[in-house]
């Protein structure tokens, strides 16, 4: 009898989801992003979501750069705009699952009225947040993420606004789902997500991303595995620990799903009304016919 | 088999130190029982518990057995004496150990009062998952390689019982807690009749027989053991089975051209079985200690490193066309 | 005639309609089925009808949160494979202009009304004026090419709105409508025909995923998109990007490909270029004038030519790519050239650049108060006389 050895390796493999000839990806060693699209293709993977009905809009910025590497229908679109650019693609084509990667300037500063008003809307979009707390791809400046006393390009003296809770913010606004998540829980991470792109609405994903080279070296945070070690126990050293509490950030840091509600979502609602529509036009027009006919 | 009676006249000729009427007269007597989760460590406390309080001492019982699920450690802290004020015995200060598992009992040997302690305790070996520091399938597990008599020559005086086999030939197994509490009563001075009515109202009453003989024959065995040493401490442990079930061999595919030497692999792998060349570029070092636990494929931002787990399978049509 | 038509077509016989509304009709007519957008008069007329019209043939209306997002939802929409509009005025088509040049440089199809009013700034909302014919092609930042109608009745809103749909999707690009307040609010009797079934198509790409570049150089063919879904799954960027779409910064593949997306209507220019001209042939002096300026040019050719003066209009109606090669001929044998405009001189600027050697005379008007036809005669007679001396 003969006996082989085969491959019974992980169903999952990242390789799969990747444009392989864009690799390797330019994100900078020990970037927390990369750990998160693992998470993101993983959850799809794991969903059994084809490449072709993934429809990944992307913002600006290092987070931004991501939908690249991704062998999807692939969008990179202006800073702050992805989810104004998804509502229209969503709402087009609901066919599709329309995931937006975006990064915390691009999503709370440039591009927050989008954020607001997207929870608010409702319509079914997974937004995957990549928070690191800086602008990186600009060269470190300060991000409305930014904790409180840390330095950044444009604050020598240590940041003195407080951040915002993204979260709080998403869940005040609206958002039918929102989840955070930090980048060392790879499997947690994928679970929330796989949860976020299963939810009918509009979806909100934080993930607390470590940017080594630009926030760390500025904040003298060590090496990425000691930074990602501290996501473990203290997240970051003022991560969350800002003089404004808010509903997820009493001094500590929840993660996991933090708010979930089954509000109509919005695209469906829309389509339903409009049939509507349609069904009683056509049943009055019907019944003028059979009058004129009389 | 000898009777309790001829026990307990093998213990008047030379009493074992220190007496519980020592107790009563000055510091509280410490008895620390060990085990893991299961075997009944708890229920040797509470009969001993019981029986001191219903001879007129304060006793004080401390255990910790909720964070410890069936297989974890389990531990009870037994004082008792004319006055007894902290319920947990100090580092040291363990007149009696009694160890329903090998392991616990010598993790817990620094307990013991050095120059006059008691340790009983059980060759039952049961391997914890942290022994398990190396995890990779088929490798030896690290448990402790010392011998009885080697145990038995760093304490005041040491007894190594193989209570569980001596259960199970009674007809029960888990009576091994028995055995052992038969051991521990030659070394205090309350009857042999008191043990065995408190033992009576702590086990099932269909077990209650097979628990008297279990305790006698512990009493017997010490009694013997006392005599001159027994086999069981002469022989060397026998050596642990090797994990035969090596269900998958390990491969560690990496992709040098995407690595970018953030190290996380490296200093995030459990085993620490990976490193950075000299190219800076992480490779698996000791391949032999990697488990294939995924970790460095999951964190690595580049996605640089692919576990394979290789699995040895039965061609199915080679054994087919075996059987036509 | 397909269903859609056939259910327009009640409205589509001889109606007393606006530019805003026969804007919102043609769109749906030309196929157009989602619409993002953001009050802002004088354009809102156009998203009120359509969030009436749109659900009846099953696209979509959505309000966005802002200008921004609205442009954003279109050019979202249209990569989904959906023909789109969206409406604003002056403020918000500066805000707007960053996504009008994402949608240039990526190439995707969409349309954007711009009813122009006073400026600067929130300026003359309920009042006329032209002063974005310079920022409707050049608004974005950086190199890009587009196109921009400038209907001048209400009947060419319609006309127009066809034709802004048709040459989006044929030539992948973003057309702007570019009309005043004036006509946009506009009443007037018009008869309407029915779109002789859905016009142009996007070209879509077909064959090989292998062999398929989104931005392919093909002589001057302009590249079929993918479909998402279709399985191309291509990646679509802002960034200077090489024929299959990533983004690249190696010298030689930016100015191939930016070379061929600034050139692109070239080989197009003959279903681009639209003008019209009026008695230019003997015109002593040519107007050239779009919009509400025009409307009085062609009042002001007659009344001219009843005293004697032969006055001639030419009036770009694709307004860019500027119809220069057919100024040229119109303006050939005139003395003169007039440009009467509602802005500090933004025509007139192009119509020089154009007419090299000829004087380009203009009127320049910013008040809110449209120029009249007796103005414009009279300015005419003016600059002949002027010339003479």
């Amino acid at each position: 009898m003969s006996s082989t050895f085969v491959d019974s390796a992980a169903d999952f493999d990242v390789r799969d989801y990747l444009r392989m000839d864009m690799m390797p990806h330019f994100l900078c060693p020990g970037c927390g992003h990369g750990i998160a699209l693992r998470a993101l293709l993983w959850a799809m993977h794991e969903l059994g979501i084809a490449k072709d009905q993934l429809a990944v809009v992307s913002g600006i910025g290092c987070a931004g750069r991501l939908s690249a590497y991704i062998d999807a229908n692939t969008f990179h679109v202006t800073h702050g705009r992805p989810l104004a650019y998804a509502t229209g693609l969503a709402l087009a084509r609901p066919d599709l699952h329309v995931v937006v990667i975006t990064g915390d300037g691009d999503c709370l500063a440039i591009g927050g009225n989008h954020l607001i008003h997207a929870c608010r809307r409702n319509l079914k979009l997974t937004c995957l947040m990549l928070n690191n707390e800086i602008y990186g791809m600009t060269g470190g400046q300060v991000s409305p993420t930014t904790s409180e006393t840390m330095l950044t390009s444009t604050t020598p003296l240590g940041n003195s606004e407080p951040s915002f809770d993204a979260c709080a913010l998403a869940a005040a606004a609206g958002a039918g789902f929102v989840g955070r998540e930090v980048t060392r829980h790879v499997p947690r991470l994928k679970e929330l997500i796989k949860a976020g792109l299963a939810h009918p609405g509009f979806a909100f994903v934080e993930v607390l991303s470590d940017c080594t080279e630009i926030f760390g070296r500025k904040n003298d945070l060590g090496s990425s595995p000691e930074m990602m070690l501290r996501q473990k126990s203290d997240i970051r050293p003022s991560a969350y620990r800002d003089s404004v509490d808010t509903p997820f950030r009493a001094n500590e840091l929840p993660t996991g799903i933090l708010a979930q509600t089954n509000r109509p979502e919005y695209g469906a609602a829309y389509r339903r009304a409009a049939a509507a529509q349609r069904a009683s036009a056509a049943a009055q027009a019907g019944s003028a016919n059979a009058k004129e006919d009389s | 088999m000898s009777g309790p009676s001829a026990s307990s006249s093998s213990l008047e000729a030379k009493p074992l130190r220190p007496a519980a009427s020592a107790a009563k007269a000055r510091e509280p007597l410490n008895v620390l029982i060990v085990g893991v989760g299961g075997q009944g460590v708890i229920m040797v406390s509470k009969a001993l518990a019981w029986l001191a309080q219903s001879k007129g001492y304060e006793v004080k019982q401390s255990e910790v057995h909720g964070m410890a699920k069936r297989g974890g450690t389990v531990f009870s802290h037994v004082r008792f004496g004319p006055q007894v004020w902290s319920p947990t015995i100090p580092k040291g200060e363990a007149d009696i150990l009694v160890a329903l598992e090998w392991a616990e009992g010598l993790r817990w040997l620094p307990y013991l009062k050095p120059g006059s302690g008691i340790f009983i305790c059980d060759t039952k070996r049961i391997v914890p998952p942290f022994a398990c520091l190396n995890r990779q399938p088929g490798a030896r597990l690290r448990y402790s390689r010392e011998t009885p008599a080697e145990v038995k020559a760093h304490v005041a005086e040491g007894y190594a019982i193989d209570a569980t086999q001596m259960a199970a030939e009674l007809g029960n197994e888990r009576a091994a807690n028995v055995v052992l509490i038969g051991a521990l009563s030659t070394a205090l001075d309350f009857p042999a009749e008191d043990w065995e009515k408190a033992l009576s109202s702590f086990v099932p009453k269909k077990t209650i027989q097979v628990n008297l003989d279990a305790f006698r024959l512990g009493r017997s065995w010490i009694a013997d053991a006392r005599r001159g040493a027994t086999a069981a401490e002469q022989a060397p442990l026998a050596p642990m089975p090797e994990r035969s079930d090596a269900p998958y061999s390990v491969r560690l595919e990496i992709t040098p051209q995407w690595c970018k030497s953030c190290d996380i692999c490296v200093k995030l792998c459990p085993e620490r079985c990976l490193r950075l060349n000299a190219e800076r570029v992480a490779e698996l070092a000791q391949p032999e200690k990697c488990t294939g636990c995924r970790l460095c494929e999951l964190l690595c931002p580049d996605f640089a490193i692919r576990v394979h787990l290789d699995r040895p399978v039965v061609d199915a049509t080679a054994a087919q066309g075996a059987r036509l | 005639m397909n269903a859609v038509d056939k259910a327009l077509l009640p409205r589509l016989a001889l109606r007393l309609i606006s530019g805003n509304h026969a804007c919102a009709l043609a769109a749906v007519a030309a196929g157009c089925r989602f619409f993002a957008g953001y009050p802002i008069t004088p354009s809102s007329e156009i998203a009120e009808r359509l969030s009436r019209l749109l659900p009846e043939v099953d696209g979509v209306f959505v309000q966005m949160e802002d200008e921004i997002a609205s442009i954003a939802a279109v050019i979202g929409a249209s990569m989904g494979g959906v023909k789109a509009l969206t409406a604003t005025s002056g403020p918000g088509f500066s805000l707007k202009q960053e996504n009008i040049g994402y949608a240039a440089g990526a190439e995707i199809p969409c349309v954007i009304v711009n009813v122009m009013r006073g400026g600067p700034s929130t300026g003359m909302p309920t009042r006329p004026a032209q002063g974005d014919i310079m920022q409707s092609r050049w608004g974005s930042h950086g190199d890009y090419p587009i196109i921009v109608l400038a209907p001048a009745s209400v009947r060419e809103i319609y006309s127009e709105t066809l034709r802004a749909f048709d040459l989006a999707e044929t030539c992948r690009t973003p057309v702007v409508l570019l009309y005043d307040q004036v006509i946009a609010q506009l009443t007037e009797t018009v008869e309407l025909v029915a779109a002789e079934g859905i016009r142009a198509e996007r070209k879509w790409a077909s064959g090989a995923r292998e062999a398929y570049q989104p931005y392919a150089s093909d002589g001057g063919a302009i590249p079929a998109m993918s479909r998402p879904g279709a399985g191309y799954r291509v990646h679509t960027t802002g960034l200077n990007h090489a024929e299959n779409g990533f983004p690249t910064q190696d010298p030689e593949t930016v100015a191939r490909n930016l070379g061929r997306l600034l050139g692109k209507f070239e080989h197009h220019r003959d279903a681009i270029d639209s003008w019209q001209a009026i008695g230019c042939e003997d015109a002593e002096v040519v107007i050239v004038a779009i919009g509400i300026s025009a409307r009085a040019a062609t009042r002001a050719i007659e009344l001219a030519r009843a005293g004697g003066l032969r006055l001639g209009l030419f009036r770009p109606i694709t307004l860019w790519p500027f119809p220069e090669d057919a100024l040229r001929a119109a303006a050939k044998h005139a003395r003169a050239v007039l440009v009467p405009e509602m802005n500090a001189g933004q025509l007139s600027l192009e119509v020089e650049r154009i007419l090299g050697s000829k004087r380009v005379h203009a009127i320049h008007r910013y008040n809110g108060e449209p120029i009249t036809p007796a103005e414009i005669a009279a300015r005419a007679a003016a600059v002949l006389k002027e010339k003479a001396t």
